[in-house]
């Protein structure tokens, strides 16, 4: 799941300055956390024509980011063809891929924050998405994208009773630690992990 | 004697810690430096100490070293990649730096240009295995160097460590740390359980250099313990400082018990003043370590 959240209104409004728009929703993850779904694209059509614009249409796609046919997404919603320029409220995966099809000024409804999940709560910032995936080593917490500096080898020391420097949330390592001992695999803390081959990272290096 | 012929000669070690300007006047760093002349065994020169912008330590550590003091020289991994870090490390040993103090780095959401990218390209652990790689004559991909440096290395730490973070400790010191610096210690029975700890996991003999900040108030106590991790300063000590005529003069008399307590369970302090080294010739003075 690609977590993203909305962006201001009046942030929007900064960089939409054309009158038409046909806003597009995703049924995916944006629906999924309630912030470019049905129920938001139309929120967003009520606010946007309070402002003044003219809505030429909206539609909610199953998947912003998988099109299989521009020409059948063009067919279902005429209104894309009256309008000036897209509104999109995706992930910015959904948002470049839409803009490379269409062709047309797209404009973000949300900012794309990391890739997480979802279960009973929102789960940020799962993978780090480095290209070379060791979480097994780290009993399934992944460091690269938990630990707000990506260490690799333990943790920083700038944790406050198990708080993380940066924000509000726990530490990872302490994660890391708690979960090692519950699979048995203390001894995983021992090995010195050597730095990442980000080159393996866009898939630029196979080994 | 060098730095690091120091360490091996088994001599009490004193260090203390100057802050490069925050711009390019560096005036008031070397009348800093003049204040601790002949009584440091070296002075360490942070690195944009608390993710706030300063004057590369590069360039202080060299200034210094220009007016005769050696430095130690301290590397982040917060604000430089593996290509950077490993040429400011040859830049740094052409100028003459030995010493090298290895640390992750504080966030840059604390420090005072909050939205800059965090590098993290290498850890701590790994940028101490970098040098180690340097020092064998190698980059870290391998490739021979024409001529190469032989720095002594240092780590941090905090003096209470839960497992997790032990385990680390005995990683910087299997990738070659030969001494600590910890953060400020103001309970030498805590501090002992510490070294207790560090003796169980390292094979070789370590040096322990202990932290000592100077207390200057009953506010700047509370500070510490709010802003600063790993720094506890005890209630006792806190009660102390408020009821003191001269906060000042109670917190020089703190660190000189502090010195005397730790004297023989650690190898030397290092002296990390708030404000300038005003009071460090005194505290040493009275501690008889000078």
């Amino acid at each position: 799941m690609i977590i993203s959240r909305q962006k201001e209104l009046k942030e929007i409004l900064k960089t939409l300055k054309e009158r038409d728009i046909f806003i597009i929703g995703c049924g995916k993850c944006a629906t999924k956390l309630h912030v470019g779904g049905e129920t938001e694209v139309l929120e967003m059509k009520k606010r946007l024509s309070i402002a003044g614009k003219n809505i030429a249409g909206w539609t909610v796609l199953s998947s912003a980011c998988n099109i299989s046919s521009w020409e059948e997404v063009l067919s279902l919603n005429p209104g894309i063809g009256k309008s000036d320029v897209l509104l999109i409220m995706s992930c910015g995966g959904g948002v470049s891929v839409i803009s490379k099809f269409s062709e047309k000024q797209v404009y973000p409804a949300l900012d794309t924050e990391s890739l997480g999940g979802i279960g009973s709560e929102i789960l940020k910032e799962q993978c780090g998405m480095c290209g070379e995936c060791t979480i097994w080593e780290y009993g399934g917490i992944c460091p690269v994208a938990r630990c707000p500096k990506g260490l690799l080898n333990g943790p920083c020391g700038g944790g406050v009773e198990g708080k993380c420097e940066v924000d509000e949330r726990k530490c990872a390592w302490d994660e890391i630690y708690d979960r090692l001992k519950k699979l048995g695999k203390l001894s995983n803390l021992e090995f010195i992990y050597t730095p990442k081959n980000h080159a393996k990272k866009m898939g630029r290096k196979k080994n | 004697m060098s730095f690091r012929e120091k360490l091996d000669s088994g001599k009490f070690i004193i260090t203390a810690e100057l802050s490069p300007p925050k711009g390019t006047d560096f005036k008031s760093m070397l009348e800093d430096a003049e204040l601790i002349k002949d009584i440091v065994d070296a002075i360490n020169v942070t690195d944009n100490q608390r993710a706030v912008m300063r004057m590369s330590p590069l360039a202080a550590c060299s200034l210094l070293q220009n007016k005769g003091y050696e430095t130690i020289m301290h590397l982040t991994c917060r604000d430089r990649n593996r290509l950077a870090l490993q040429s400011e490390l040859l830049g740094a040993y052409a100028l003459g730096i030995r010493n090298i103090l290895v640390m992750s780095g504080d966030h840059p959401v604390k420090g005072d240009h909050e939205g800059a990218k965090p590098v993290y390209d290498l850890d701590s652990v790994q940028l101490l295995g970098l040098i180690q790689e340097l020092n064998r004559g190698f980059d870290l991909s391998g490739n021979r160097l024409e001529g190469h440096p032989d720095f002594c290395t240092g780590a941090v730490t905090n003096t209470e460590l839960n497992e997790v973070s032990l385990i680390k400790l005995g990683k910087k010191i299997r990738m070659g740390a030969s001494f600590i610096q910890t953060q400020a210690v103001f309970d030498a029975d805590l501090f002992s359980s510490f070294v207790e700890k560090i003796n169980q996991i390292k094979s070789k003999r370590i040096k322990i250099l202990a932290g000592i900040i100077p207390l200057k108030s009953e506010k700047n106590a509370l500070f510490l313990n709010k802003n600063i991790a790993g720094t506890k300063v005890p209630e006792n000590l806190i009660d102390r400082m408020r009821k003191a005529k001269n906060p000042e003069a109670l917190g020089i008399e703190i660190a000189v018990e502090l010195i005397n307590e730790l004297h023989g369970i650690c190898d030397g302090v290092h002296i990390m003043p708030v404000g300038n080294h005003g009071s460090t010739r005194k505290i040493l003075e009275k501690a008889g370590i000078l």
